[in-house]
């Protein structure tokens, strides 16, 4: 989407609410002053007005167009601007960028989602989506794990996804408190506990880059190969455009030819969990 | 090919008349050496011919260091570089792939392009650390310029290269001469000339073609052992003439700046999470090399370096990237 046809220029988009995730986690709900849609996987750039720009993938379902939802992790200079804003304000926004997911050629097939912190922000959007196309899939699988329970995000959604029909979501926890009754340890143990039948299907990963890494280990010691297993990359995506080379990833521009990669086509890069 | 010719003194009376359409940059040899000044009437006798090559990189004229992206410009008067050494135009070609893709067109260098009208400059001789010729560029152009120059003691000869310079020199009265073909002779002498000199001065250089390999090859001890000298100031990126990464910097009014930036400054690649692909000062200038010789290649189909050599004059800690090949090519 560009403005006048200078592809630097955001469009604007009105804060109209703020919602507490976790303790460090916030989604922020933006309604843009011009027409914007994404494809679920693709991100933006997010900025807060003189202070600087993020990229983000929106956590909102990209069937809905008249809204969009951003979470974000409070975690560097921007984030913790944006973590004080308050509805009314405006922010600026860029893109849609990059390659989303391609759910097309999921049709057929069970899809497994491996996700860890904020990483579920990009995966509840991707839920969103696979949710409007069930009707062609064989099934969903979330397996998911914050630090600890109260930094998990989107507490509704795996009883929301546990009933509905052909999706099943697990959560685990690193530490557990008093409370927390369910799973203790990291994302990849509750792949032990899944049903998936691996040669029809395939795996999403996103989360912290050490999740990445042995998620994606893991998912190639049970079996799944380089291309049914699909990275959502995080890099230092600054202009979005494939030009100002900050997120260069051997001879991928993540912005522009990612952020979603198979782990085949990245595979060679050392840099990949860097 | 056309070729013009006309005397130097009516060439000068000619860029005098253009002066008054066209703002005019060209190559002048000041006390620091060569290198591009806004020219003025006054300064038309000290331009600079058929010498190797201007401080500046060409890019400069096209990607300021600093800029605002966001903010309307008014039409600026149409431009004129003149005395740009063909490894410039070369290098100019990559930075159009960049930044005039179909996707992405960037408006502010697509503008600047259209206004401006390029004259490459034949190199008669070469500097110390000249070597577009390793990297299957001429000293002279043939394509990709609009028009190219050359002084034949007194005689100013240009070559069409482009429709734009053809309507250009149409539009010049002084060329409405027929065209003089009796000096092709004698600047095929000039650049064979220097050809001779570039290949005698860069022998045991690598066949371009071979870089890629020599540079994925390359083992960390390489990096390790050269990068020792670097101190990250950028200068190398800041002079290449292919080397454009910036940063967009915020400001109010949603206004974007957008500033020239380098993989050898800290930081660059480092996310807000903290991970830094590039935190260690030899994989930032490993990077440099991966990106120029290996990375661009396969993306644009073209190598990042011109064989300009303003690398190795600019660095501080004296890297010559040509001793890093002859070490790789043992």
């Amino acid at each position: 989407m560009q403005v006048n046809g200078n592809i630097y220029n955001p469009i604007k988009a009105r804060l109209i609410d703020v919602i507490e995730e976790s303790p460090s986690i916030k989604t922020f709900v933006l309604v843009p002053e011009n027409e914007f849609s994404f494809k679920t996987g693709q991100f933006i750039e997010l900025s807060v007005d003189g202070i600087g720009e993020a990229p983000f993938t929106p956590s909102s379902s990209p069937l809905v167009t008249e809204k969009l939802e951003v979470t974000v992790m409070k975690t560097g200079y921007v984030t913790e601007y944006m973590h004080m804003l308050k509805p009314g304000v405006f922010m600026g926004i860029r893109g849609p960028y990059g390659r989303g997911y391609p759910i097309e050629t999921f049709y057929g097939k069970e899809v497994l989602i491996l996700g860890g912190g904020c990483g579920l922000a990009p995966i509840r959007s991707l839920l969103f989506a696979l949710e409007s196309i069930k009707n062609k899939l064989v099934k969903v699988i979330l397996c998911y794990g914050s630090k600890t329970p109260a930094d998990c995000i989107y507490k509704p959604l795996f009883d929301r996804l546990n009933n509905t029909e052909k999706f099943e979501a697990y959560r685990t926890v690193d530490n557990a408190d008093e409370e927390w009754d369910g799973s203790v340890g990291v994302a990849t143990t509750l792949l032990n506990k899944i049903k998936i039948n691996i040669k029809n299907s395939i795996a999403v990963v996103c989360g912290p880059p050490v999740m990445m890494k042995f998620g994606t280990i893991r998912l190639l010691e049970m079996g799944y190969k380089d291309d049914q297993i699909y990275l959502s990359m995080e890099k230092n995506m600054s202009c979005g455009l494939g030009k100002c080379g900050h997120c260069m990833m051997g001879e991928f521009f993540v912005c522009k030819d990612g952020p979603v990669f198979t782990y085949n086509e990245i595979k060679h890069n050392p840099e990949i969990w860097k | 090919m056309q070729y013009k010719s006309i005397k130097k003194e009516e060439w000068d009376k000619t860029i005098e008349q253009l002066l008054l359409s066209y703002t005019i940059f060209a190559s002048v040899e000041n006390e620091y050496g060569l290198d591009y000044e806004l020219i003025k009437p006054a300064d038309i006798t000290k331009i600079s011919y058929n010498k190797p090559k201007p401080a500046t990189p060409l890019k400069s004229f096209f990607l300021p260091v600093k800029e605002n992206v966001t903010s309307e410009r008014v039409n600026e008067k149409p431009r004129i570089i003149l005395g740009i050494p063909n490894c410039d135009i070369e290098g100019l070609c990559l930075l159009d792939d960049i930044y005039l893709d179909d996707e992405f067109n960037d408006i502010f260098y697509r503008n600047r392009r259209k206004n401006t009208l390029l004259i490459s400059s034949d190199c008669i001789g070469i500097q110390e650390h000249c070597h577009c010729l390793s990297y299957n560029i001429k000293p002279y152009s043939e394509n990709h310029a609009d028009l190219a120059i050359i002084n034949l003691d007194g005689t100013i000869v240009l070559r069409v290269l482009s429709i734009k310079g053809e309507d250009f020199i149409k539009g010049v009265p002084a060329f409405l001469s027929q065209e003089n073909i009796d000096f092709i002779p004698v600047i095929e002498k000039e650049h064979l000339s220097t050809m001779t000199l570039l290949e005698k001065a860069n022998i045991g250089l690598p066949d371009y073609k071979k870089t890629g390999e020599l540079i994925k090859n390359a083992g960390n001890n390489i990096w390790e052992k050269y990068s020792v000298r670097c101190v990250s100031c950028g200068a190398c990126t800041t002079i290449c003439p292919t080397c454009t990464c910036f940063l967009l910097i915020d400001q109010p009014g949603f206004e974007k700046v957008k500033q020239l930036d380098a993989c050898q400054y800290p930081g660059f690649e480092r996310v807000a999470g903290g991970e830094d692909a590039l935190f260690e000062l030899h994989n930032r200038f490993k990077n440099r090399y991966m990106c120029k010789y290996v990375w661009k290649p396969k993306k644009f189909n073209s190598l990042a370096c011109t064989g300009c050599g303003r690398c190795i004059e600019a660095c501080i800690g004296k890297i010559s990237k040509n001793e890093i090949f002859m070490e790789l090519i043992k």
